[in-house]
């Protein structure tokens, strides 16, 4: 097949399979829904159709409780696809990772200060833009290490992130145990990572910054295919090298931040989506972005369906689920890269 | 005729190492030159400088007789293109897309391509011989194919000046001598080239020849003229003596220790 042709199956599929996961994350459940009820309600709040097909429990299952928490893990899996994509474009790496690179480490920390310090519970937006400061912070110390000695190398990069995010999470601790305890237990449910209980509150802010920070990426394609080929080529090619990092940094962040601040930290997915589709769809950013924005998304609404399906009483944190499949996914990757290099 | 590109006592630094001390050099349309000269002489630095991608600490680049540093960057990238040994571009990348990312001086971040655009591509892909290479992923090529794929790409760019590094280090003899024939067939369409070349009786395939040594432009002129000079003998730390076959053909160096 073609790579244009294979890359129009792949964008089909993506299309078809995402308006399923939703469907199904909508209708599955302990108390289920009927999928043409699902859909019936929808037409209904449309002007079509007889008005609460599901009857009043159902409707307000779907609206209030699900539709919330699946629109979340939609924007929260594709939000974290593209943050991923992005940074593999800029480290030159197809295996860094947000949650590698200390963003959900360095998020959660920024979270926990503005929740010790009483922010969070002062003003609405005080979370997350503290949970984007940390991200920001932690991905450009990252950087600067890691860049001290010239270009990084796969395991350099690693372990500079993993220096940062240890140091982010002894921050979380520390600041953990002084945090007052009728606060300790938010805190603790959300670094576990989980959309348990999350409103239109949280999916409107997760919405606010998300669209326009992926939006803002894909206009970012071309200068991130450029900065691919290598610093001093890019520069050659007029990309203003440095501009554009700190720009696509700067997004990331805006992203990733919120993200952490809704969600809690959900490793792996922005690995995961970009490096399944990038033998799929080519690295070019124009395909690999929007490509991996879907399959994000399919990836975390499925999460967490599984996440809430597993037990009948208790709910694994989404963030587990991610792990227990991103990870071995990771080590086969890890893996594939050396056997290459 | 006036230069397209010259340096005039040009000085560039690296951190604190001043590499060129002084260089004067002038390169106009349809001309190519072998830069050469030993290791550490600062080849690279000269021409990353002369792609206005160094600053000068004393002395100035012209391109067009205007200070390159006064020049909005991508008008640079329109008039000179850079083509270096490494080619650090990710492997699942295809080679016609590799080749278009040299528009990119053309169209910034967010135009779409036009026509013009698809047959600059295509005029490189063409002029470099791998058009049948276009829909291959980089990581499926040879050494030699992936170093055409780079030149292919500064091609698209539609130069005035092309700026080789090394461009023929590892490739096998075969490869070098299509390369060369590229970068005649090139100049002949009147872009300036200078490559700098590691290989002294390869580098002799340009009209001109600079010497680069410590720093300065020893010696320029017709190949034989710089190699069998006192200055490269000097620089090299060699023996260097031509010889004209018996048959007439072109001129050979023999290189011994001294």
């Amino acid at each position: 097949m073609s790579e244009p042709a294979r890359r129009r199956l792949v964008f089909a599929v993506l299309a078809a399979a995402l308006p399923l996961a939703l469907l199904s994350a909508l209708s599955l459940g302990s108390v289920p829904l009927s999928p043409l009820g699902v859909i019936g309600s929808a037409a209904a709040r449309a002007g079509l159709g007889a008005p609460a097909p599901l009857g009043d429990v159902g409707e307000v299952i779907l609206w209030s409780v699900r539709l919330p928490r699946v629109l979340i893990a939609a924007l929260v899996g594709g939000g974290l696809a593209v943050v991923g994509a992005s940074l593999q474009s800029l480290f030159r790496n197809p295996l860094a990772d947000a949650g590698l690179l200390g963003v959900g480490p360095g998020a959660a920390l920024g979270a926990v200060i503005a929740v010790n310090l009483g922010w969070a519970q002062e003003r609405f937006l005080a979370l997350p833009l503290s949970a984007c400061a940390g991200a920001l912070l932690a991905l450009l110390l990252i950087y600067a290490l890691a860049h001290a000695g010239g270009r990084p190398s796969l395991s350099g990069l690693l372990l500079t992130g993993l220096a940062v995010s240890a140091v982010a999470a002894a921050g979380t601790s520390v600041l953990l145990v002084a945090t007052e305890e009728f606060r300790v237990r938010t805190v603790l449910f959300w670094l576990a990572g989980g959309l348990e209980g999350r409103g239109f509150e949280h999916a409107a802010l997760a919405a606010a910054f998300v669209l326009p920070g992926v939006a803002a990426l894909f206009l970012l394609s071309r200068p991130l295919d450029v900065l691919s080929l290598g610093e001093e080529e890019a520069a050659a090619l007029s990309l203003p090298v440095h501009a554009v990092r700190i720009v696509v940094f700067g997004l990331c962040a805006l992203v990733a931040g919120p993200v952490t601040a809704v969600a809690g930290s959900i490793p792996f997915v922005g690995l995961i989506a970009p490096h399944a589709l990038r033998g799929l769809v080519g690295p070019l950013g124009r395909h690999l972005l929007p490509a991996s924005f879907l399959a994000g998304a399919i990836l975390v609404v499925v999460a967490d369906l599984a996440a809430r399906s597993f037990g009948q009483y208790v709910e694994l944190p989404l963030g587990s689920v991610t792990a227990f499949v991103g990870a071995p996914y990771f080590v086969l990757a890890l893996r594939g890269q050396e056997g290459r290099e | 005729m006036s230069g397209l590109v010259e340096a005039r006592g040009l000085h560039v630094a690296r951190g604190r190492r001043e590499v060129l001390r002084g260089v004067d050099l002038a390169l106009s349309a349809g001309e190519a030159l072998a830069l050469v000269g030993p290791n550490a002489a600062g080849k690279s630095t000269l021409v990353r400088a002369l792609a206005g991608l160094l600053p000068a600490t004393q002395g100035e680049v012209r391109l067009d007789g205007r200070p390159i540093g006064s020049w909005p960057r991508p008008l640079v990238a329109r008039r000179v293109a850079l083509v270096a040994a490494d080619d650090e571009a990710p492997a699942r990348l295809r080679v016609e897309d590799r080749v278009a990312l040299g528009r990119y001086p053309h169209r910034g971040p967010l135009a779409a391509f036009t026509a013009e655009d698809r047959a600059a591509v295509a005029r490189a892909l063409r002029l470099t011989q791998i058009e049948h290479l276009a829909r291959r992923a980089l990581g499926t090529l040879s050494a030699g194919e992936r170093q055409l794929a780079l030149l292919a790409r500064g091609l698209a760019q539609e130069p005035a000046l092309l700026l080789l590094d090394e461009p023929a280090a590892h490739l096998d003899v075969r490869h070098q001598l299509h390369l060369f024939h590229v970068l005649d067939e090139v100049r002949r369409s009147g872009v300036a080239v200078l490559a700098v070349v590691h290989d002294l009786q390869r580098a002799a395939w340009a009209p001109r020849m600079a010497l680069l040594d410590r720093g300065r432009i020893a010696t320029e002129g017709p190949p034989a003229q710089v190699l069998e000079s006192a200055a490269a003998a000097q620089a090299f730390g060699i023996t260097i003596r031509g010889v004209t076959p018996g048959d007439g053909g072109e001129r050979l160096w023999r290189f011994e220790e001294r």
